[in-house]
């Protein structure tokens, strides 16, 4: 009899070695009960050869959780890390919890992983005592092999049958950080070698017998329809097999990627649309509706003190509005998934942050239930957010039984890529600052207008923590202020919205940081004092649903401050700017970024990064995440997505420009050593990024950049 | 319609596609070579870079018709084993993150090395100007040019 209070148990049939079924906690949804029976949903295996294979119940995005969650439960087993061999689990009854994003991975699983570890382990020595017939006390683990006393040693794999017949010990010591050889170490990605060879498979590499390609010609507005067209012309190219009507336009599958898309642009030149609700938005119209809205009707995010009362009695009020365009994710591989609709049963291969979702939507656009589909996640060729979408995966689902016959790929090219992204809005910001007779900031408030990413998510519901999610990052502002208002007065808009590495943050933090830093310079006040005098000498503080703690705030401030030499004299032209964000209240970054402009063209020197993120697993991933991460917030800075009659006017990487190597500064990250359990780092980096930057190019010319992009890329 | 006869990593291929088919719907729909990547179709993002007789080519931007009768070099033909210098240093340095945009990025660092053994700062920047790295490996691909650097033959 299991309990709900049980996460491990031996699942192996008998021959298959140490086989443990440990269950990740998943937040049940809304309405779910949770069984009481078993379902375990992480693997580890022993194999009687030593090898050790480890599920991993999240996708690989280049985030490195291939790499990072199997060494948690290398590290408590006390693996030979060159014997263990990672497999991405398929989303299913048993691994519910395959959503990947919110920085969560490892935060998320650590606990468990190490408590499946660590029993593993004591199984393993309690199988070597007993054949040894010593007392397991005298028992200890090393690098795939148990030692006991008189210098015997055991390999675990022949110890792994044993075991499995052991009972599994309910509270198996976890190790202490100070004995760890794996966990804190740089250990590089599992996937390398494979990426390198060209021999790692992506969504779009993967290759079925029979395989056929398709490419769906949709509306350039988001959501229309085609009215008339002719398939003529489209048949007659070379390699294509079928034009059929699916639910998101016209669909055209062939013997190869390029068949496919030539048939589709002879079909599109005789295309007429429909083109639906969207086919009036624009940006201009929509940054006009939100600017309305910056004085009318919000819903609160935070409300402390008496704003109203505290700017009528400021000695001084200062006031700006800041801009932060549409920003789409371009993922450099683009939207795929491939299919194979069997009689009553089908598999997909798509590369998916929600596998789970994806396998109940896509099977039910086909007709099946989520068990009759399988579904593989493949390596992703980057997520960043837009792959939590199953907008693709569904349409791949529908191409793939229109056409019918064997297994299809649906392929994205750049411009499908860009119109049809599930974009992240775009946002006006009005803040306030009032400053009373003492010199002190007394009164803040931060207004946000713009469309609600959540409620897009929600298939048009808005949801009680609506405000909050569109302010986060403004609304736990985590200076010590008396009077604060933080609100969201939501715009709405026609086409569908999406979440993006670093969410809402990045806008409201980059709103935020600059005003603070507005604040200061008014108040002839050093950008350094004057944060580290606001934030206090307080611990942890609350802001509705987070709590941060300021003291860690502050180190990873003050530790950037240092390693950057804040305050030092700087080559002519350069200036030095910083920013802070504890991110969810979870992990800590501040940067300091060195800058210089020239002839109205910005460089990006150096840019210094201190971060807590509790401990960190693998120092190597971590720094990449910083590395990249920057690189995410830089190219922000020069790039937008921009509406006219129902189109984005960007189609390709030619007008939504990414950062390149030439303009990637030089990356410093200090790692706050630390005890406290892992809490993520995929996003924390991205939203301080832009700040910082903007700071240092006040410091360094004295213009205050509050719109995003840089207009026409100059200063 | 004319068949073309091409060299891909060293070993001769006849292709009986229409001659503006790209180089890169070749290999990896017709030959399966999926290590060169498809990420704009347009030129600009370098997912798709080969080598034409030693030099990077965009596959995406060369023709079937102009890939005929010439040597063409994939990452899958750049070593047996990941033993190239330049797959060396990529491992050793860690780059990639999602991996996707590596392929593009080793065959061009391959052939900068080949043209100049041991490259400034500034020959990076324009050897990788037209690549893009959506995860900003960037950082690491500097690092790894430079200690593959002299090791290209």
């Amino acid at each position: 009899m299991t309990s709900r209070r049980d996460f491990l148990k031996v699942t192996g049939a008998a021959g298959a070695g140490l086989v443990l079924g440990l269950r990740l906690e998943a937040k049940p949804r809304l309405g779910e009960t949770v069984k009481a029976a078993f379902q375990p949903n992480a693997f580890l295996a022993i194999r009687p050869d030593g090898t050790a294979q480890i599920t991993v119940p999240k996708v690989e995005m280049g985030q490195g959780v291939r790499t990072a969650l199997p060494l948690v439960v290398a590290e408590e087993l006390d693996l030979d890390w060159s014997k263990v061999e990672v497999v991405t689990a398929h989303p299913g009854p048993e691994f519910k919890a395959m959503n990947t994003g919110g920085s969560t991975s490892v935060s998320t699983t650590w606990d468990t992983l190490r408590k499946a570890g660590a029993a593993a382990r004591e199984m393993l020595k309690a199988a070597a005592a007993a054949q040894w017939k010593v007392p397991v006390g005298q028992c200890r683990t090393e690098n795939g092999f148990v030692l006991g006393p008189d210098r015997k040693k055991l390999g675990y794999g022949a110890l792994a049958e044993a075991a499995a017949r052991l009972p599994v010990p309910k509270d198996a010591p976890l190790k202490k950080a100070a004995d760890y050889r794996l966990v804190g170490k740089r250990t590089p990605r599992i996937d390398g070698p494979a990426i390198v060879t060209g021999k790692a498979v992506f969504g779009l590499d993967v290759r079925r017998p029979g395989q056929r390609f398709a490419a769906v010609l949709r509306c350039p507005v988001p959501g229309g329809q085609p009215k008339t067209w002719d398939d003529a012309k489209a048949k007659t190219v070379r390699g294509v097999t079928a034009v059929v009507k699916v639910p998101t336009g016209l669909a055209v599958a062939a013997d190869s990627t390029w068949a496919a898309f030539k048939g589709r642009d002879a079909l599109a030149a005789t295309a007429t649309w429909d083109e639906g609700a969207a086919k009036e938005f624009s940006s201009a119209a929509l940054e006009a509706k939100a600017r309305a809205a910056l004085t009318g009707p919000a819903d609160d995010a935070r409300r402390e003190g008496d704003p109203a009362k505290a700017l009528a009695a400021a000695t001084k009020m200062l006031e700006a509005e800041y801009s932060f365009p549409y920003q789409a994710h371009v993922t450099v591989e683009p939207m795929n998934a491939t299919t194979h609709v069997g009689a009553d049963t089908a598999e997909m291969w798509v590369g998916s942050q929600s596998g789970n979702r994806a396998q109940e939507r896509a099977a039910t656009a086909m007709g099946l239930k989520a068990e009759q589909l399988k579904v593989n996640v493949p390596l992703i060729g980057g997520g960043f957010g837009r792959r939590l979408g199953t907008d693709f995966s569904t349409e791949a689902a529908q191409v793939a039984k229109a056409v019918g016959g064997g297994p299809v790929q649906v392929v994205w090219d750049r411009e499908d890529d860009i119109r049809h992204d599930l974009h992240h809005p775009a946002t006006l910001h009005h803040l306030r600052a009032g400053i009373d007779g003492a010199g002190a900031l007394a009164a803040w408030t931060h207004r946000i207008a713009g469309p609600a990413v959540l409620r897009s998510w929600l298939g048009g519901q808005k949801a009680p923590s609506q405000a909050t999610t569109e302010a986060n990052g403004a609304y736990d502002i985590p200076y010590a202020i008396p009077a604060i208002a933080v609100d969201f007065a939501e715009v709405e808009a026609p086409t569908p919205l999406g979440w993006w590495r670093g969410i809402q943050i990045v806008p409201n933090v980059f709103a935020r940081e600059c005003f603070l830093d507005e604040v200061a310079h008014a108040l002839g006040k050093d950008p350094l004092t004057f944060r580290l005098d606001l934030l206090g000498d307080r611990g942890i503080v609350k802001f509705g649903r987070d709590a941060a703690d300021i003291r860690r705030l502050k180190r990873v401030l003050e530790v950037a401050a240092e390693k950057a030499g804040w305050g030092r004299k700087l080559p002519v032209g350069h200036g030095l700017g910083l920013a802070c964000h504890a991110y969810d209240g979870r992990t800590y970054a501040a940067e300091v970024a060195e800058v210089s402009v020239v002839k109205g063209r910005l460089k990006v020197h150096k840019v210094t990064c201190a971060v807590d993120c509790g401990l960190a697993v693998n120092p190597a991933g971590l720094e990449a995440q910083v590395e990249g991460g920057i690189a995410f917030g830089l190219s922000a800075l020069f790039s937008q997505i921009t509406w006219e009659k129902g189109r984005t006017v960007q189609t390709g990487y030619h007008d939504f420009p990414v950062l390149r190597l030439g303009d990637m500064p030089l990356v410093e990250t200090h790692v706050i050593p630390s005890a406290e359990a892992p809490s993520g780092m995929g996003e924390p980096p991205v939203p301080v990024a832009i700040p910082a930057v903007l700071n240092a190019v006040f410091a360094a010319t004295g213009k205050r950049i509050r719109k995003v992009p840089i207009e026409d890329g100059l200063i | 319609m004319p068949a073309y006869q091409l060299t891909v990593n060293g070993r001769g291929r006849t292709i009986d596609a229409d001659a503006d088919t790209p180089l890169l719907w070749v290999l990896r729909d017709t030959l399966g070579l999926t290590g060169t990547k498809f990420g704009c179709g347009q030129g600009i993002c370098g997912a798709c870079t080969v080598h034409l007789d030693g030099r990077a080519v965009r596959s995406c931007q060369t023709s079937l018709k102009e890939a005929a009768e010439h040597a063409v070099l994939t990452v899958e033909g750049l070593s047996k084993d990941g033993s190239h210098p330049v797959q060396k240093a990529w491992i050793a340095e860690d780059v990639a993150q999602c991996g996707y945009c590596q392929p593009g990025m080793i065959m061009s660092a391959a052939a900068l090395l080949k043209r100049k053994a041991h490259p400034t700062d500034h020959d990076i920047d324009e050897a990788f100007a037209d690549h893009i790295c959506r995860c900003g490996s960037y950082p690491r691909i500097r690092k790894a040019v430079k200690r593959a650097a002299g090791g290209v033959k």
